[in-house]
């Protein structure tokens, strides 16, 4: 197939064409048709996340999606990645606050296949003892790579505890160590029942695929699967913070630094689009604010503002997080009163207009570049429809970036960067001595 | 008949520098690279991060415009700057919207032809280097991949972080970055390669226009093609780091150049032994069914001279001579009795089948031409590519595990707690212990 090839810029079109399916069982599909190379991604996202999750249980969603390539009645342990990579697939899966999401990018020709397989796991995914132990201990091993033993894992998990009282974005989606270590056979079949099923799941195929013939495909491997009714959504409010809350985090570290977070919205909030701009206007690349002032001249490892951009932001209202690492030697005390300092500059004079066209492009360049990819494409769209229920967010993105005012910037600022709003967690370097006598880290 | 792959543009540009570029529909993208054809292997002794820290200091001003002009300028259209050196070669990278591919090219052109080595801003690199490097201290991975290196070759060129050391931070001067510019930056060792929603029509004489006076730049250094006469002895070798819980591990030996004959042979050997994720052997010994650990893999660093064969893992502490044992046993067995038709015919269908996936985005596409370039694969390489994979035999396979995987040869390093794991790893045979440096 030869395809016309155009080179002008100006006349692209950034909208995903996107065909939306819906099955009697409840399942939802869209299919993102684009021909250009013969690949594309298969995503199966589902709505369940560490949001989901009850004290205790901690790390279910996460080692639950680990669960799903330990085989089925008739696939052995890890066989479903085999046979897709067999194919030059990749193959992965990742677990957030909101939802567990299983792909695989791969030629187009293996859609089929990758939809049986996924089926297959959905129905008859096998549950013991002889996968479920090795299992528990692999994640283990991953929460002491990424939290125990990484520089900050911990600092921020901290974080979020101290940040969020009653809302279950309180725990790390990892989970807590001693959830992991008590959590059963039993809790993941629970887990299974409530959560894996058609009326909780969407599926997205993104790149070379006809959305008809799609559509069949789905219907022959899912359509006779039933849906037990949706699980009851968690619908947990945190309270308004009212004071600053400092929390001190000793371990040992070759610097110092601190992470402070502020409560902000969710991705179905307007404020969502200002407040990722004000985040590039302070620390988006060389020209930003902090960068200048703070990691240029060496006061600082790292000055950064971070809150995930749409569709990747939170669900429910989301912290966002000012992370200070100080550089070797440099006190503490003083970069935070400098970073504050800077911080009320923001508040009292506001962002400039040449800042605030800085920031828009740059969304617009990262915009036009994520849409290069099969992959994020169909991220783009699972996303925004699993967590807000409208899945032409997507197509509205560049726009809701462009609509925002300097005064829109300002307001957020000023309404969310508030000392009362904010949680510090400050990490204090100890020896190695004093680490072992101020007890286990896990 | 693969027809998805862009046909590739290439011309020569009258002061001697090479362009090589490929037209890109889907994104009004464009990337722009400009890459020497040498890197961190020019270091000079006891100056590691010399070509590292060139490449950035170009990115700090030019004679025109200082650090802050410049990166206001670049980043008011969205793009995005960066420049590196690692083995082999220096990269300067400089991406955006195609709108503004005129502006980009001739930025380009003015940070790699006339910098400004502003002396203020030595000092300040100084200090943000010594910075990530003090922090880099508090990432174990990090510091095993790092120390590994030293460990096994020394002070041989391939010993040092290109990024530089502590050690180095002390000692590199201005004029050390100078040097290496003058030196290497010249169009005799460097490609500029384009790839984007650009026609090669409008590329070609943009690039002549900007890079085609060039004549920069001195005598290059040679290249750097032997393996260092003398390497660390193999064994055990134990980093104490009471404070961690786990154990980072890395076990190697060295390597070939990425030129060699068996190179799709022990690719594919490779995948089969630790390269394929799940696939792997070591995946599904060491993971899949002991689950001790998250990740293993293995990897030929493949360079113009003979790179490390590596294996990369972790585990709690505890398990540290269980795991060791095992990566030892895996290896052993894929050197001794080769790989089984089932999973030669897997690694060879994963390998072609993946193949386009690499060919999605621009930059995906940049990344196949600097390698072809930088190697002399030939014009014709992504179109031979499926080909190669295919006529690997059961017995060239076979042969490239036999000859090529040298488990008796392995130098290991362990950096983890050591009253957890020091005395398991006795029984396994003397332990050498080291230091951090």
């Amino acid at each position: 197939m030869t395809l016309t090839r155009q080179f002008n810029p100006a006349a692209w079109q950034p909208e995903i064409e996107m065909v939306r399916f819906d099955l009697a069982n409840g399942l939802t599909l869209f299919v993102l048709p684009d021909k250009r190379l013969p690949i594309l991604s298969l995503q199966i996202h589902y709505k369940v996340g560490s949001r989901h999750e009850l004290s205790g249980v901690t790390g279910i969603s996460h080692l639950f999606e680990h669960m799903m390539f330990r085989g089925t009645e008739t696939l052995g342990p890890e066989e479903f990645s085999r046979i897709l990579q067999a194919k030059g697939g990749e193959i992965n899966a990742f677990t957030t606050k909101d939802h567990t999401s299983y792909f695989e990018n791969l030629p187009s020709e293996h859609l089929e296949l990758g939809l049986q397989l996924e089926a297959d796991r959905l129905k008859n995914l096998k549950l013991d003892d002889e996968t479920f132990q090795p299992e528990r201990q692999v994640v283990i091993s991953e929460r002491k790579l990424r939290s125990v033993d990484s520089p900050f894992g911990l600092v921020l998990e901290e974080l979020f505890s101290a940040a969020y009282t009653q809302h279950p974005y309180q725990w790390p989606v990892i989970g807590w160590n001693q959830d992991l270590q008590r959590m059963t056979l039993e809790d993941c079949r629970k887990y299974y029942s409530e959560h894996y099923h058609p009326g909780n799941m969407t599926i997205v195929i993104s790149g070379d695929a006809e959305p008809q013939a799609v559509r069949d495909l789905v219907e022959k491997y899912f359509g006779d699967i039933p849906p037990p009714g949706l699980p009851p959504a968690p619908r947990v409010v945190e309270p308004p913070q009212r004071g600053e809350r400092r929390v001190i985090f000793k371990k040992v570290s070759q610097v110092e630094a601190f992470f402070a977070g502020f409560h902000t919205v969710g991705l179905d909030h307007p404020d969502i689009y200002p407040l990722n701009l004000l985040t590039l206007i302070m620390s988006g690349g060389k020209s930003s604010r902090f960068y200048q002032e703070f990691v240029r001249p060496g006061k600082a490892v790292e000055v950064s503002l971070e809150l995930a951009s749409p569709p990747w932001a939170a669900q429910d209202p989301d912290i966002l997080i000012l992370v200070a690492i100080a550089a070797p030697g440099q006190p503490l005390t003083e970069l935070e009163e400098s970073i504050w300092n800077e911080v009320n500059r923001v508040l009292s004079d506001g962002v400039t207009p040449e800042e605030l066209a800085r920031a828009k492009k740059l969304m617009r360049a990262q915009g036009a570049r994520s849409l290069a990819h099969n992959f994020f494409r169909g991220l783009l769209v699972g996303l925004f429809h699993m967590k807000t229920g409208d899945a032409g967010q997507v197509n509205r993105l560049l726009a809701s970036y462009e609509q925002v005012t300097a005064e829109d910037i300002n307001r957020v600022a000023r309404q969310y960067l508030r000392e009362d709003n904010r949680t510090v967690v400050i990490l204090k370097p100890v020896s190695p001595e004093e680490s072992q006598r101020l007890g286990e880290l896990a | 008949m693969i027809n998805y792959i862009p046909e590739i543009y290439q011309s020569s540009l009258p002061g001697g520098l090479n362009l090589i570029g490929m037209e890109y529909d889907r994104v009004p993208w464009v990337s722009l690279t400009f890459m020497v054809k040498r890197g961190a292997e020019t270091d000079p002794p006891g100056k590691a991060g010399a070509a590292d820290w060139a490449a950035e200091f170009l990115t700090l001003g030019t004679a025109r415009r200082n650090q802050l002009e410049l990166a206001t300028d670049i980043e008011s259209r969205g793009a995005a700057l960066k420049a590196r050196g690692g083995f082999d070669a220096v990269m300067v990278s400089l991406e955006g919207l195609a709108e503004d591919f005129p502006q980009l090219m001739a930025t380009m052109a003015e940070i790699v032809q006339t910098p400004g080595f502003p002396e203020e801003e030595f000092p300040l690199l100084k200090e943000r280097r010594r910075a990530e490097l003090t922090h880099l201290l508090d990432e174990p991975r990090e510091m095993a991949n790092i120390r590994f290196l030293k460990l096994f070759f020394g002070d041989a060129p391939y010993g040092h972080p290109a990024q530089g050391t502590l050690e180095s931070v002390a000692v590199l001067e201005l004029k050390d970055l100078q040097d290496f510019y003058r030196r290497e930056f010249s169009p005799r060792a460097a490609s500029l390669v384009v790839v984007g929603m650009v026609e090669a029509a409008q590329v070609e004489p943009e690039a002549a226009r900007n890079f085609g006076a060039w004549t920069g730049g001195g005598s290059p250094s040679p290249t750097y093609l032997a393996a260092p006469e003398k390497l660390c002895a193999p064994g055990i070798y134990l980093w104490d780091r009471p404070e961690l819980t786990q154990s980072e591990i890395r076990m190697g030996h060295l390597g070939l150049p990425r030129s060699h004959p068996d190179f799709f042979a022990l690719k594919l050997v490779n995948y089969i032994l630790g390269g394929g994720g799940f696939s792997s052997r070591l995946m599904t010994r060491i993971r899949s069914d002991l689950g001790l650990t998250y990740g293993i893999r293995s990897q030929f660093h493949f360079r113009r001279a003979p790179g490390p064969f590596v294996v990369s893992t972790f585990t709690p502490a505890a398990k540290t001579a269980q795991v060791v044992k095992e990566i030892t046993r895996v290896m052993t067995e894929v050197e001794r009795d080769g790989v089984t038709p089932q999973e030669l015919a897997e690694a060879q269908s994963y390998h072609v089948g993946h193949f386009p996936l690499g060919l999605e985005t621009p930059q995906g596409l940049a990344r196949q031409l600097l390698s072809v370039d930088l190697y002399d694969l030939g014009r014709d390489y992504l179109k031979k590519y499926c080909d190669e994979i295919r006529t690997v035999t059961l017995e060239t396979a076979a042969q490239a595990a036999q000859i090529h995987l040298r488990p008796e040869s392995l130098v290991t390093l362990v950096m983890g707690p050591a009253s957890q794991c020091a005395a398991a790893l006795q029984e396994l045979g003397p332990v050498t212990f080291i230091q951090e440096s």
